[in-house]
């Protein structure tokens, strides 16, 4: 019996401990084996979306500041896109692109996109060049009006939303949020239906002036009031009223 | 039982212990990043990260909550036991990891340091009551991952021996037993963070399994040790008190009794009873449940030892353990009450058939 008396510092466990710690081990490998397969099963799958991180493409268009930054991008056969822009990191339309409201543009950037909504993260100073000012046929607008509306979701920044960050919605992703919302990148609604489906809508505040809102309102149910037009594959909301839904405290 | 800062001896055992440690960790890693890139294949590195490590972190805390306990209740898990720091160093690593990339991720490259962002980015959520509704749901998560993490900084960074001697066993086991705060915050960690986004049962329910098991097992340890507490009160007669009956204590074997409200160790060393504190001067291992092993009582949690005869750990060690006289009357074990003075000599009570 002396035998099975464990001492560690000794080379060789007894043979008979060796035997039952052995068995122990065997036990403890099933149940992190058992736990971590749960947990790892069980998680919400991550919503689709690209972030092609470190690669940048080239884009040119007529660039638009206000209310919401975007790159209207004509093609030669005449088909129009909208880019929605952010800058590097946690922030909006960089400084250097600022200014040059309604002229044409062409930079490198990299593609963050989700379905249809492409953003276009401005990461390279260098590439950014004024071609001059816009043509007529760029400038006719394409826009189409819906009407007005009031939609209530959750309040997301887009470029996580659109393909940087999984999760970026809900409360993990809150603090985030707020940052990425201070920092400038534009605000969207992220309106459900009863089917599973999304939406996100760009927010924007009224007179082609960006939103103006608390970003303590971030990853919260709001309440937006205000006129929808799509904007190429973007739906956007000009909002003339928002506020925290009932459901939500201040 | 090393008396300065030196390089830890590595042995064959150490070497099993942290290989086993080291492939229960890559079983579990691998599991979740391959399950996770199955059912979520649009997960990313950095979630991955994230996720994988807080989850091994949870699981190793758990683990490390639960072999003391056990190894009170059964000393099959001594061997778990002897190595504990490594797991402890490990899961601040794990830990380490997780809070990381997790503040990078979700504070760097803003327009706010991320250090700072991480406890303020919550901005008004920590008022409790908010319009006179209880805003616990809203409750920043991320301020109690930062103190876990900074509370396993402290006891990883304190487990080595060294630490122990410098700032005295109780300063530093007082400081260790923060692994209940450290757990304690974990708990709400997760549940004011992931549990407000993931959807089910299964999180909240494997959340509190682990708390009943933790829970239950120190309790059935504790009951066990007032067991011996609350034994009835025997004979007490000029300074001397009553304890076990002398076959209680076999050869080379200890026994815990209680003297004087206090738990005694009997050891029985070729045919002589001896006694001494049952508080190991180490980290308070249970002296009286070892054995005694080459003519000197050893430690079940790290295997110190003592000479019989006179507490003292054999030279060049300097550790003294009390001791106490006792003699046998009608087959029974009596213990003084009082202590000897140190490193006196007290040659033990012989044996004599019965
Ligand atoms: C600086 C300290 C910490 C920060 C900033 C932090 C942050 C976070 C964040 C943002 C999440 C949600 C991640 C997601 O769902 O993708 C999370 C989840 C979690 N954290 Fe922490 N944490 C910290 C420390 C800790 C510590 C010390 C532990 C202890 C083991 C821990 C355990 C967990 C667990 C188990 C989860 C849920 C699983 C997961 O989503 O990763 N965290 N933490
Ligand atoms: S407590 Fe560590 S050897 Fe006794």
């Amino acid at each position: 019996m002396k035998d099975d008396f464990y001492i560690g510092y000794q080379d060789q466990s007894p043979p008979s401990l060796a035997r039952s710690t052995r068995r122990l081990v065997v036990a403890l490998a099933m149940i992190v084996a058992g736990i971590t397969a749960l947990v790892a099963a069980r998680q919400s799958p991550a919503e689709p979306g690209t972030f092609e991180f470190g690669v940048k493409r080239s884009f040119e268009g007529v660039l638009q500041e206000n209310p919401l930054p975007m790159l209207r991008s004509v093609s030669p056969d005449g088909a129009v896109t909208n880019y929605l822009l952010v800058g590097a990191g946690k922030h909006g339309l960089p400084a250097f692109a600022r200014g040059h409201d309604g002229q044409r543009v062409r930079f490198q950037g990299t593609v963050i996109q989700k379905g249809p909504g492409v953003l276009v993260e401005l990461n390279d100073p260098e590439s950014f060049l004024v071609l001059g000012p816009s043509t007529a046929a760029e400038n006719r607008a394409a826009d189409k009006s819906i009407g007005e509306v009031v939609l209530t979701g959750e309040l997301v920044d887009t470029k996580c939303y659109f393909g940087v960050m999984r999760p970026a919605t809900g409360k993990v992703h809150r603090a985030c949020a707020v940052r990425c919302l201070s920092g400038g990148v534009p605000p969207g609604l992220l309106v459900r239906d009863d089917q599973g489906g999304a939406v996100v809508v760009l927010l924007s505040g009224p007179n082609a002036r960006p939103l103006r809102f608390d970003v303590a309102w971030a990853a919260r149910r709001v309440r937006a009031e205000g006129r929808l037009t799509w904007r190429g594959s973007f739906p956007c909301l000009e909002v003339v009223r928002l506020s925290l839904a009932d459901s939500e405290l201040p | 039982m090393s008396t300065t800062y030196r390089a830890i001896d590595w042995n064959r055992q150490k070497r099993v212990y942290d290989g086993t440690l080291g492939g229960l960790l890559a079983l579990g890693l691998g599991l979740f990043v391959g399950i996770s890139v199955l059912v979520s294949p649009n997960i990313t590195v950095e979630t991955l990260l994230i996720r994988g490590s807080s989850v091994s972190a949870l699981l190793l805390l758990h683990v490390i909550l639960c072999i003391g306990p056990l190894a009170r209740l059964n000393p099959r898990f001594l061997p778990l036991l002897y190595n504990r720091r490594h797991l402890g160093v490990t899961l601040f690593l794990l830990a380490l990891l997780h809070g990381a990339f997790a503040t990078v991720q979700f504070h760097a490259l803003g327009d706010e340091n991320p250090l700072v962002s991480v406890l303020t980015a919550y901005g008004r959520d920590y008022r409790v009551f908010a319009d006179g509704r209880i805003n616990l749901p809203h409750f920043p998560f991320e301020p109690f991952g930062v103190l876990a993490l900074f509370l396993f900084f402290l006891m990883a960074a304190t487990s080595h021996d060294f630490w122990l001697r410098n700032l005295g066993a109780s300063f530093w086991k007082a400081m260790h037993l923060g692994v209940y705060l450290a757990y304690g915050s974990v708990l709400v960690h997760v549940a004011l963070g992931v549990l407000q986004s993931e959807r089910g049962a299964i999180f909240p329910g494997l959340l509190a399994v682990g708390f009943v098991v933790v829970a239950g097992l120190h309790l059935a340890a504790a009951r066990k040790e007032t067991r011996i507490d609350r034994g009835k009160p025997l004979g007490e007669a000029d300074g001397y008190a009553e304890t076990c009956r002398v076959e209680d204590v076999a050869e080379g074997r200890g026994k815990v009794v209680l003297v004087a409200g206090q738990r005694i160790a009997l050891f029985r060393h070729q045919g002589r009873i001896h006694a001494t504190s049952n508080v190991c001067r180490h980290q308070g291992g249970p002296v009286g449940e070892g054995r005694i092993v080459d003519g000197c009582i050893t430690c079940p949690w790290h295997g110190w030892n003592y000479q019989p005869e006179d507490g003292c750990s054999p030279p060049p060690f300097t550790e003294v353990l009390e001791t106490y006289d006792t003699r046998i009357q009608d087959g029974r074990v009596w213990v003084r009450t009082i202590a000897n003075p140190p490193r006196q000599h007290c040659a033990g009570t012989a044996v004599t058939a019965t």
